[in-house]
């Protein structure tokens, strides 16, 4: 596998290439589902790689449902998998300041519900969840009650972001030592059909903008859920396989954490995308460049059926 | 007039005959308004007589201001308000009017506006005669819970086919539906995004801060994959707008009076105006020095030529010349 990049996944190959390997990792939007339809023929493939031994986990950017939900997604579509399968950012967020910032105080949140349920999971405090608009005059909005308690600000999808979220995020980054935590930085969330919303992403950055600091971001292309994985269920890299649609989140996670990667093109990207990336002499965008590629993972199936 | 010394640019603290100098020189002088002229509701102590004096000396004064949260009429009674008596509404600047102009004249936009913006962007942009969609009830289509309606959510939102730009400003109704609405909008090409401007925080009088529209530009930026045409300072087209509606307006004449280094200076150095920061409001000396140690030829531009502690300070020159 070492030189070549961006081969077709076909024939004989993939029987090779899923010999090598133990973990499969899937992302979710664009690979297994589009919005609440799942992928043809991607319930099978899961289903059939569990069966033929291989460990199977989910590495979702997506902040915007528990484990718990996401699982009842899959059930729904005929996945056979436990909410311990599920790596979403809501849930590893809620891990990340548990287990890594040791976290002890409250959370200023700008987020959905599903994140403010993962991180009360793990017994941290959380305000913010919901509406919040604005009311009074600019002197009002400067001076709003900060509670002292309050520790972190954590930014994940909202769709119930404004102007006033961005505000009091702000006035709590003032304080150096508040942590400053975001979901990821995808821009785009996608939804059935090919449409897709503003992505987290976008609300990340007006936050880092308005307080001039930088969040750290837990989700891809951030190894930190690999991490996740590893530390639950053990992991060899070697033989572990990541597959994904979005080059810069997806793809960029499996070479940073030495796995195989595999780009599905039922989501964001194109094989045009990944050549260019392939083509470029940059090193950074060298990282974009998946080793395997398929039309859609239902691809897979030959090699698994027969 | 050279205020460079010894290869240093700029940073020149002026007092005195330094500005007398300055004020025989220059013929025309643009301001910025907050930070330099006043705090809030309150004038800078002796800002009012420098500029009143200015004009009854004839000098050509202009208000070059990012604030684009008030229309013109307002700034119109603000000056008078705090002692500014003699200013009248053609001198004042201010990014939304200013985007309004550029979508009138320039863009020459045949359509509708989608404004992210508030009283003061769609005041200025109704005066101009420039359409834009209305505030529209669906933006806060809450029930009694506060819950959003099915039909009002981001998924699933009313787009107009008339929209053929989108400008960005102040607005503290910011919401997540804008932002989704405003990116549908923008997937035309076709589609102008302007911003009024580009602060990513705004100082309050007493010290505090609140986010400014570069958050909201960039958070669509982001969305979008483009960039924003940027109105207020530090692009020229302010300075253009002011040389369009006044004959006779030579850079070579201009001092740029201004409180932030990477606005005020900025938009200065780039329309070839001498600068002098004013230490009133947000930017410090420090800030300028490191500036002017810089390699990078943009954060060169930062540097003011001048520094006064405040615009009072020429009020002793006025003494002088007469």
């Amino acid at each position: 596998m070492a030189g070549s990049k961006c081969t077709r996944l076909s024939g004989a190959l993939v029987k090779q290439v899923l010999d090598g390997v133990d973990s499969v990792l899937f992302d979710c939007d664009g690979v297994i589902w589009r919005g609440d339809t799942a992928v043809p023929g991607a319930s099978e493939v899961v289903n059939l790689l569990k069966k033929h031994g291989k460990k199977v986990f989910f590495v979702t950017n997506n902040s915007s449902k528990t484990r718990k939900l996401y699982a009842h997604k899959m059930h729904r579509m005929g996945f056979d998998v436990t909410a311990e399968d599920v790596f979403g950012t809501a849930y590893c967020s809620a891990m990340y300041l548990k287990t890594v910032a040791n976290f002890k105080g409250k959370v200023y949140l700008i987020g959905s519900n599903a994140l403010k349920q993962e991180l009360e999971d793990v017994g941290i405090r959380q305000t913010g969840v919901g509406p919040d608009h604005i009311s009074g005059g600019q002197s009002d909005w400067a001076n709003v009650p900060l509670d002292p308690e309050v520790k972190a600000v954590v930014v994940g999808f909202d769709e119930h972001f404004s102007y006033m979220k961005v505000n009091r995020a702000m006035q709590y980054l003032n304080d150096p030592s508040c942590l400053f935590v975001a979901t990821n930085t995808d821009t785009r969330l996608p939804l059935e059909g090919g449409k897709a919303v503003p992505g987290t992403g976008c609300l990340v950055h007006a936050v880092e903008m308005a307080a001039q600091r930088q969040a750290h971001k837990v989700g891809k292309p951030n190894g930190f859920m690999v991490d996740c994985v590893a530390q639950q269920f053990g992991l060899d890299r070697s033989r572990c396989m990541m597959v994904g649609d979005r080059l810069d989140t997806d793809i960029m996670l499996g070479t940073n954490c030495g796995l195989t990667t595999l780009l599905t093109l039922t989501g964001v990207n194109t094989l045009a995308d990944a050549q260019a990336h392939h083509a470029s002499g940059c090193p950074e965008r060298q990282k974009m460049v998946p080793d395997f590629y398929v039309e859609s993972i239902a691809d897979l199936l030959p090699a698994l059926q027969g | 007039m050279d205020g460079a010394v010894g290869g240093l640019k700029g940073c020149l603290k002026v007092r005195g005959s330094q500005i007398r100098h300055l004020l025989e020189a220059k013929d025309t002088f643009l301001f910025d308004c907050d930070g330099v002229l006043w705090h809030g509701e309150k004038a800078v102590p002796g800002a009012p007589g420098v500029v009143n004096t200015l004009i009854g000396r004839g000098k050509r004064v202009f208000f070059v201001t990012n604030n684009s949260t008030r229309p013109r009429e307002n700034y119109v009674h603000k000056f008078y308000r705090l002692g500014f008596t003699d200013v009248r509404r053609e001198q004042i600047f201010s990014s939304s009017y200013c985007s309004a102009v550029y979508l009138r004249d320039v863009a020459r936009v045949r359509g509708q506006v989608f404004v992210i913006g508030g009283k003061g962007i769609r005041d200025e942009l109704r005066e101009a005669g420039v359409p834009f969609l209305q505030e529209e009830e669906q933006e806060r289509r809450l029930d009694v819970d506060g819950q959003p309606q099915p039909d009002a959510t981001i998924f699933n939102c009313d787009l107009s086919a008339d929209v053929k730009a989108v400008l960005v400003g102040h607005d503290d109704q910011f919401t997540f539906l804008k932002l989704a609405k405003a990116s549908c909008y923008l997937k035309d090409p076709d589609c102008l995004f302007l911003a009024t401007d580009n602060d990513p925080w705004h100082p309050l009088k007493d010290g505090r801060i609140l986010p400014g529209s570069g958050c909201l530009t960039a958070a669509l930026e982001v969305a979008t994959g483009r960039k924003a045409t940027v109105i207020g300072k530090p692009s020229r087209f302010m300075f253009e707008c002011i040389s369009s509606q006044f004959s006779g307006v030579d850079p070579a004449q201009c001092l740029m009076v201004g409180d932030r280094l990477e606005t005020d200076m900025l938009f200065g150095s780039n329309c070839g105006l001498d600068t002098m920061l004013t230490l009133t409001g947000v930017s410090q000396m420090e800030d300028a020095e490191v500036y002017s140690k810089s390699e990078r030829s943009t954060e060169q531009s930062f540097v003011p030529d001048y520094v006064v502690d405040s615009i009072a300070d020429f009020l002793p020159a006025f003494e002088e010349l007469d």
